[in-house]
Formats: structure tokens, C-alpha cells, sequence
């Protein structure tokens, strides 16, 4: 998948309503290889745009395109080929599996395509500081510990696009500036796109372009 | 990877429910199963089929009167017109006459040699291809003197139970008809001959004592070859035996159907409608326990709804995340089905031998239709079960849970 296009797309909540937006009702085209800050307020649509994106949600106007064709047209089994290999999101809200161990919560996902060694994994984990995490149940672990071990487990599969949706909200500027770099170190190695939402405080990095959602 | 998976969807699963839905659906399952396999077993004893006269065969006389036993009324026989009347009716297929012996018949059985009841009888026959056994058998040359016999099975009863038990003499079981001895006398038109009966078989439909139509013929011409053969009884072949029609005509031209419906036909309409009501039960018990499980399931998707949707937007496709409910399920009854099995097969070993005991000549059945339906029922259920987890799981896919 090489690019990402939105066509005067917008959810349908919004009809009606007096937009201002760069994505919202434009022209939008995601590159792979490039980086994207999608900056916005509360209320605008942030996690709306990557549920679209991710064929989680439908209520929207216009056509999102994943290279030039309508995801509107995808079957299941494309859907479930594009999460596995094309497409990895990090969700606002995690959802990670409470019940299960970090480490478990990242093999459930790894588990599908085999992309990452236990021992890379373990290095991630080493890296961000939760080492010692890695068999505590996650339902006991802080949010911010949680995004951690929700970050590597975006990371562990094959994508050409990444999107990140708030990724550092609960972390401190030093964690944020290790995920920052383990984030980029994967997207530059598979050559893939990013796509970084933030209500705010978002990663210190050099972005290609940015968006005022 | 897929016992990760298990882990997490495995969480509220319910023993009780589970446990609740197994032992309902063995028992129900069960029942059907023994339903069946003790209505195969024991319909044998009850429906021996009549081996020398099918169903379609209807045998229609005269009703006799007051007025004909004096002479006055009218014939007891069947005149041409008669026969061509019945022929024309649109339920007949074909009509055959009895033709019974002209002359006099005297007949001692005995059994092993020994000759011990004699008495003066009659023969009838009917054209052969009304009579379904082994042609072979079932025909008459008069330089070998052998005649064979269909005697009416009532006449076995007689024999083992009146006049064996009274002489002393050995029980015949009909496997044994061989040591019967029959010694036939033919006299008439001045002649007299010795002929040797030979009893093939008995009918129960049949209330007369059949030879073949070669013989009759041979005979009757040997005998009383002036005599009058108007048939007194007809063999009527029909396309189909309950058609009301052939009621309403016996009834209009005031004949009489043979009535062949013996004890046995109500025993064995009793036993399968008690069969039926026992299976119906069973089937009820498990369409219940199949209940149950479905609710057991939904309410199991419904609390890992979350679960399942998280594995379904990191990836994992419906047919993946749907197999652990369906393998439980599927597996389950299969536990259930094969449970069945055991338990009817022990069962069915305890019932047998006490039927054994009171019915030596039974067979053994086979296990077969029971085996077979509870495949049917475990492939049905099953299909159901894995569609049902299915779209559940694409509910969940499709946001419309």
C-alpha cells in the first residue's frame, strides 16, 4: 500500500456544521515514507479518522482510498489482510487485553506474522524501561506503561502505514523522546508511513507535513 | 499463539451452564437414540411379514347371509360378471380366483413318522404369481406325489398349543416345518391316491389351506372332472390398500374383505406410537439442552464482546477468533454423542438378553439407524452451533454489538 487519500471525507455527526479543517471535506494524500502530525482540538474527529481509516467505523462522507481503491469495497479478509501487513494503529484507547501478561499481549499480535524475535521484543521492553513489566498482567500496570507495551505491539508487524493516535499522553518527555526513536528505527526500516495524532503535547520530532485536523 | 487466544477467550466461561447443557443434551440424546434402537429391536416380534401374500393383496368373498345358508338368497360364488365388475374398478389392478378342490380330501399329520391327527380338509389355490415365495418350490409334479402346502398359521397354534401340549407330542417352531409329516388321500371319480403334503410355510393373512394352481388343476380334473368352478373367493391386487374406494365397493356389492388386520398390527401400531412419544420427548430434552448451550454461547460472546472485538481490529480474521467457540462447542457434542453410544450399547445389552430369554427366535438387530441418527443429530447441531458462534463474531465485526 503505498498511499492513503481522503476525499472530501467527513464523519457524518459533523454534516451540516460549519467546518475549518485541512482534512475534513479536502483533498488529503498520506505518502508512505513520509511522516504526518495530525494536530487537533477536542471534539474534531481524531480518533473518528483512525477508526475510519482502520475500517473500524463506516459513518463517514466521501471516499477513503487506499491506493485508489474505495475501502468501502473491502471485503473482511481484506480488512483482516491489511491489519496483519499493511496497516498498524495504535489506539487512543490501547486496547490491550487486561487479563493477559505485556509480553502475552505482544505475542498475540506477533503471533500472526512472526515479524519479531522474542529477543527484539525483549530489547523493546528493555529500551522503554518496562523490563520488569513484561509478565505483570497489564490490567495492573499505569496507562502510560500501558502505552508502552501498546506501542511495541503496533510495532510488531509488517506496514507500509503506522498511525499513532496520542501515543504519549501519560509519558514523561524522556520516555516519549525513547518511543519517539524505537518508533522511527521500525517505520524507516520498512520504509512505511506515519501518521502521528496529538490534542497537544506531541512527539519533538521533524514531520513532513502536518495537518490542523 | 492459538492456546494465547484460548486463554483470553476462555474467560467466563461458565461450568454450570456448560455442565448443565451436556448432561441435558446426553440424556435427550440418549432417549432419542434408545427410542429408535428398542422400537428396531423389538418390531420384529410384532410385524412377522406375511411371506406369501403382499399388502396389495386383498382377498374379497361374499358376505354369507341367512338366506343363502338356505339356498334362497343369493350365490355365494362369483359369477363372470362379477369378476368383470371388480376388474373395471379404477383401485384394481388385478383379480385373481381362488379355485378349491372338487373332490374329497383326507389329510393325517404327523410329526417324525408318527401319524397323529387326521381329518377330512379341502385345498385352494390361487394363479401363482399371486403368490410370493420361491417358484421353484412352489409347483407340482404328479409322478413325484409331492405336494406343497401353505397352512394358515393359526393352524401352528393349534398344533403346539392344543394338540401337543395335550399329547405329549414335540413343539414346531415354524424354522421346523420339515418334521411335519402329511400324508394327503385324494378320492373321487372312483379313484383314490396317496400323496405326500409338504408344508413350505404359513401365512397369516390366509385363511385356507394353499396349494399350487398346477395342482388344483391336475386334481380337480383327475377327480371331479364334471364339477362347477365358480370361484368363492377372489384375489384382488390394488394400486394402493387404504384407498377408501375399495371400502365403499366391498361395502355397495355387500362383500367381505378378509380381515387381516391381526393383534399384532395394533401391537405394533401401539409400539411406535409410544415409540414416537418417547423419541419425541428425547427430542424435546435436547432441542432444550440446545437451547441452553445457545444461550450459554451468546451470553459467553456477549461478556468477551471487547475481546473479540480487539482481536478483530489487531488483525485476527472472524474464521480465527470464532474457532475456539466452535471447537468447544462441536467438541462437546461430540463428547455428548459419543456418551450416547456407550450408554445405549449397554443398555441395549441388558434389555436384549431379558428379550433373548422370552423370545428365542429373535434376532439381533443391528445398531446401525441409531448410530446414523445420532450422527444426523451431531451433524446438525453441530452446523447450527458453528454458524450461530459465526455471526455472532460478525456482529461484533459489523459494530452491531
Amino acid at each position: 500500500m503505498d498511499k492513503i487519500e481522503l476525499h472530501n471525507t467527513l464523519p457524518c455527526v459533523f454534516k451540516g456544521r460549519d467546518i475549518q479543517s485541512e482534512i475534513w471535506l479536502q483533498d488529503v494524500t498520506f505518502q508512505k515514507g513520509e511522516t504526518y502530525l495530525v494536530e487537533a482540538n477536542s471534539g474534531t474527529g481524531k480518533s473518528s479518522l483512525c477508526s475510519y481509516i482502520i475500517g473500524y467505523r463506516k459513518d463517514y462522507l466521501g471516499n477513503i482510498l487506499f491506493d485508489d481503491k474505495d475501502i468501502r469495497q473491502h471485503r473482511v479478509s481484506d480488512w483482516t489482510s491489511i491489519r496483519q501487513n499493511s496497516l498498524s494503529l495504535l489506539f487512543q484507547e490501547l486496547r490491550l487485553f487486561p487479563e493477559l501478561s505485556a509480553l502475552e499481549n505482544v505475542q498475540i499480535k506477533n503471533g500472526l506474522t512472526n515479524h519479531k524475535s522474542l529477543k527484539e521484543i525483549e530489547e523493546w521492553f528493555q529500551r522503554l524501561g518496562i523490563a520488569d513489566k513484561m509478565s505483570a498482567k497489564v490490567g495492573r500496570m499505569s496507562f502510560g506503561q500501558q502505552q508502552r507495551v501498546a506501542m511495541i505491539r503496533a510495532l510488531v508487524q509488517p506496514f507500509d502505514f503506522l498511525m499513532v493516535d496520542e501515543p504519549i499522553s501519560h509519558l514523561d518527555d524522556v520516555n516519549s523522546a525513547i518511543m519517539c526513536d524505537i518508533m522511527m528505527e521500525e517505520a524507516c526500516r520498512q520504509g512505511a508511513g506515519v501518521i502521528v495524532t496529538s490534542i497537544g503535547k506531541h512527539m519533538d520530532m521533524s514531520y513532513d507535513k502536518t495537518f490542523r485536523l | 499463539m492459538m492456546s494465547l487466544v484460548w486463554k483470553l477467550l476462555r474467560q467466563h466461561i461458565s461450568i454450570a451452564q456448560f455442565a448443565g447443557f451436556f448432561f441435558a443434551n446426553l440424556f435427550g440424546m440418549f432417549i432419542v437414540l434408545l427410542g429408535l434402537q428398542f422400537y428396531n429391536d423389538v418390531k420384529p416380534l410384532f410385524s412377522q411379514e406375511d411371506g406369501f401374500l403382499k399388502p396389495e393383496y386383498l382377498i374379497v368373498s361374499k358376505r354369507i347371509s341367512g338366506m343363502s345358508v338356505l339356498g334362497a338368497g343369493e350365490s355365494c360364488s362369483f359369477s363372470e360378471k362379477d369378476v368383470n365388475d371388480i376388474t373395471s374398478q379404477p383401485f384394481c389392478k388385478s383379480v385373481g380366483a381362488f379355485t378349491a378342490s372338487q373332490y374329497r380330501v383326507v389329510c393325517s399329520l404327523g410329526v417324525n413318522g408318527v401319524a397323529q391327527m387326521g381329518t377330512d380338509m379341502f385345498f385352494e389355490s390361487v394363479p401363482d404369481r399371486y403368490v410370493d415365495t420361491d417358484l421353484s418350490k412352489w409347483k407340482f409334479n404328479p409322478e413325484e406325489g409331492v405336494v406343497p402346502i401353505v397352512l394358515p398359521r393359526t393352524y401352528l397354534a393349534i398344533y403346539n398349543f392344543g394338540f401337543a401340549q395335550s399329547q405329549s407330542l414335540p413343539k414346531i417352531s415354524e424354522g421346523l416345518v420339515g418334521m411335519i409329516d402329511m400324508v394327503v388321500v385324494l378320492r373321487g371319480n372312483g379313484q383314490e391316491q396317496h400323496l405326500q403334503g409338504k408344508v413350505i410355510g404359513f401365512s397369516s393373512r390366509l385363511n385356507t389351506i394353499l396349494v399350487p394352481e398346477s395342482f388344483i388343476k391336475w386334481s380337480n380334473a383327475k377327480f371331479a372332472p364334471e364339477a362347477d368352478l365358480t370361484p368363492n373367493r377372489l384375489i384382488v391386487e390394488v394400486k394402493n390398500p387404504t384407498d377408501d374406494a375399495i371400502v365403499k365397493y366391498i361395502n355397495q356389492h355387500n362383500l367381505e374383505l378378509e380381515n387381516d388386520k391381526l393383534d399384532a398390527g395394533k401391537a405394533t401400531y401401539f409400539l411406535r406410537v409410544v415409540t414416537v412419544l418417547v423419541m419425541c420427548i428425547g427430542m424435546l430434552i435436547s432441542i432444550l439442552s440446545f437451547y441452553i448451550l445457545m444461550l450459554s454461547i451468546y451470553l459467553l460472546v456477549q461478556k468477551n464482546t471487547e475481546k473479540l472485538r480487539n482481536l478483530l481490529l489487531i488483525g485476527y480474521s472472524p474464521v480465527r477468533v470464532s474457532l475456539p467457540y466452535q471447537l468447544l462447542t462441536v467438541g462437546m457434542n461430540a463428547v455428548v454423542l459419543l456418551l450416547s453410544f456407550i450408554i445405549l450399547y449397554m443398555v441395549r445389552g441388558y434389555y436384549m438378553n431379558t428379550l433373548w430369554a422370552m423370545f428365542p427366535q429373535m434376532q439381533d438387530g443391528s445398531l446401525l439407524p441409531a448410530f446414523c441418527l445420532g450422527f444426523c443429530l451431531f451433524a446438525v447441531v453441530s452446523i447450527i452451533n458453528i454458524i450461530a458462534v459465526r455471526n455472532r463474531v460478525m456482529k461484533i465485526w459489523n459494530r452491531k454489538e
